[in-house]
């Protein structure tokens, strides 16, 4: 890796020149809250943010695309290009960048999604460190450092940023927009220190051992009946889930009926439709099921075949939900076998 | 001409989501609900191409109004043409049977694993079926007749509600006759016309001998069936990773991605729609 360092007053140019070139995309306030949105003016950028509302998944993997025109009369595509703007998202936690590099196994690789490709490899990533918040987890599952997937990462030394490399691109740009300069032996103590003390910052702990086996061993468990009493399956949490992918295609028609789209939309295993074949039969029709299903399928179906746990610990899902359902609490009443 | 279908093929590598205009060349009513489809990939790179194992399923696309899992029921034997033995159950299934000869659809796949078809060579082969469920294993019973000479003994059980959604049995008809397989067709609620067995597909059991040490099992049908099932073959002392299950779950993208065919840990579209017994134990929620 190649590093260098950034003045801290120097670090909106940097913005303002990758705005000549890409559309930004980096965390603004909303509301008290805040997103990622695309900014032109450098102040409205805060690094200082907690979380986002939205993930960055949107970025790549919308809520709503079109996948191909088609005809009708001959069921032909008419179209199916995939359009990407060059792009940068800029300040990414480490939990969001872990997150893109856990979508990353299921869009790319066998059966590779176009379109979900084309955005990645025409988006720039900059990561930047950040501070615990009290819905985070991350160090639960290791994912509160990263240590590829980004072009460059921002590590905040109080009057100045420690920019750890990752591409040439990354490299490149910070050359070519923002005054840096070579790191110094007291600029690698310093960020030895401020990542240490960030380490420290995290107190949660969850217990996880062998979450897999009770997953199967504890499948009859009576707390998915309380969790599943209390959930409203309106899916929020996998709305604003980093690692959530699941979706739905569906068919619309122009009105002359001779054309249409087809058009892929987040989906959820919270609805109770999402298992329904087309006899009727629906294989998780109960709130409990699915709610199991959601963590059965995190911390062991996608664990069996990435070895990685689909959670980064990044908190929405406990925010979003209106029935109070925390992560962390449902892994503890599965170690426990009581609800609190 | 030949330009344009070039770039089609390409575009078709690139997006596995892209599906490949196939015609229909014959439709033949089955029952009321049921007709059999056969289909031909219009496009001559991609139709040779298409290779598939019994088991397999492909995704019918019906633009403007969707696309839905149907497994394949012809052998694999068959070249340049697939069979889809489809029940009029939902919107794309009904907009097919409202389809004509000539018509042209969409096709992605094939997909999922299929049944062990070189591992079965040489063994003696027990299916069962249940309804519907002898979509999937018609492509694995006609394999096995095109090589008939590599397997040992046959034996075909087929339950059905009543006479009338007896599905192929112009073909079932055909082997009536032939002593390489033993087939046994029975119905809940016989007519007048019945003349094969009466009652549930796990009462012909007592009728069949089976040598565990050489048996692989094949089954499909409703999900309430494969319990029962397999407990019969239990009893007759098969091995759990010979006993072979299909599953119909809602293979949505058919390439392990959009989530809806999850079943335990696995999702069916990828990893099955065929399972094994013992694979399908360690599915929390599948039988």
């Amino acid at each position: 890796m190649f590093f260098r360092v950034i003045d801290k007053e120097r670090l909106p140019d940097l913005i303002t020149g990758l705005g000549t070139e890409y559309e930004v995309i980096a965390p603004v306030e909303k509301d008290g809250r805040f997103v990622y949105a695309p900014v032109v003016d450098p102040a409205e950028v805060r690094l200082d943010y907690d979380t986002t509302l939205l993930p960055p998944k949107k970025w790549f993997f919308p809520a709503e695309e079109t996948l191909m025109r088609f005809r009708v009369a001959d069921n032909e595509v008419l179209d199916d290009e995939v359009f990407a703007a060059p792009r940068v998202l800029f300040g990414l936690h480490p939990c969001d960048i872990n997150a893109l590099l856990l979508m990353d196994n299921v869009f790319t690789g066998r059966y590779a999604d176009p379109y979900y490709m084309r955005r990645r490899e025409q988006t720039l990533l900059i990561g930047v460190s950040c501070t615990p918040s009290d819905t985070c987890f991350c160090n639960v599952w290791d994912t509160n450092e990263v240590h590829w997937g980004f072009d460059v990462f921002l590590t905040d030394m109080g009057d100045r940023y420690f920019a750890s490399c990752r591409t040439v691109k990354g490299a490149e740009i910070l050359d070519r927009f923002v005054e840096n300069r070579t790191v110094s032996d007291e600029d690698t103590r310093e960020f030895q220190r401020v990542v240490h003390d960030f380490k420290e910052a995290f107190d949660r702990t969850v217990d996880t051992t062998q979450l897999p086996v009770l997953l199967d061993a504890k499948f009859d468990s009576p707390i998915w009946d309380e969790f599943g009493e209390k959930c409203l399956s309106c899916g929020a949490c996998s709305m604003v889930c980093p690692t959530c992918y699941c979706f739905d295609v569906h068919d619309r028609l122009e009105p002359d009926q001779k054309s249409g789209v087809r058009v892929r939309t987040w989906d959820s295993c919270q609805f109770k439709e999402f298992a329904a074949v087309a006899h009727g039969q629906n294989f998780r029709d109960t709130r409990a099921s699915r709610v199991k299903y959601r963590y059965y399928h995190k911390q062991w179906g996608y664990l069996s075949k990435f070895e990685r746990v689909l959670c980064v610990g990044c908190g929405r899902c406990a925010r979003a939900c209106p029935a109070g359902i925390n992560p962390v609490n449902v892994i503890e009443a599965l170690q426990t076998g009581e609800v609190r | 001409m030949n330009n344009t279908q070039v770039v089609m093929t390409r575009d078709i590598d690139a997006n596995p989501y892209h599906p490949w205009p196939a015609r229909i060349t014959s439709i033949m009513d089955l029952t009321d609900k049921e007709k059999l489809f056969e289909l031909r990939i219009i496009d001559e790179d991609v139709r040779e191409a298409f290779e598939f194992q019994s088991g397999q399923f492909v995704e019918l696309s019906i633009f403007g109004v969707g696309e839905a899992p149907i497994s394949i029921s012809s052998a694999p034997s068959k070249q340049g043409f697939i069979e889809l033995c489809v029940r009029d159950s939902g919107d794309v299934t009904g907009a097919l049977h409202a389809k004509q000869c000539g018509d042209v659809v969409g096709l992605r796949g094939p997909y999922g694993r299929g049944f062990p078809f070189e591992d079965m060579k040489g063994h003696d082969v027990l299916l069962v079926a249940g309804g519907l469920g002898i979509a999937p294993l018609k492509s694995l019973i006609n394999h096995i007749h095109d090589e008939r000479h590599e397997f040992g003994k046959v034996t075909i059980l087929y339950g059905s509600r009543n006479p009338a959604e007896v599905l192929f049995r112009y073909q079932f008809d055909m082997w009536k006759h032939r002593d390489d397989f033993d087939l046994i067709l029975t119905v809940d609620q016989p007519d007048d016309t019945w003349d094969g067995e009466t009652g549930l597909v796990t009462k012909l059991f007592d009728q069949i001998d089976v040598d565990p040490d050489n048996t692989y099992g094949a089954i499909c049908g409703p999900p309430v069936m494969y319990k029962y099932v397999i407990e019969e073959m239990r009893k007759k002392n098969m091995d759990v990773d010979r006993i072979y299950v299909s599953f119909e779950r809602r293979m949505k993208c058919g390439i392990g991605k959009c989530g809806h065919c999850g079943v335990g840990h696995q999702y069916t579209c990828v990893d099955g729609p065929v399972f094994n017994y013992w694979e399908a134990m360690n599915l929390q929620g599948a039988i």
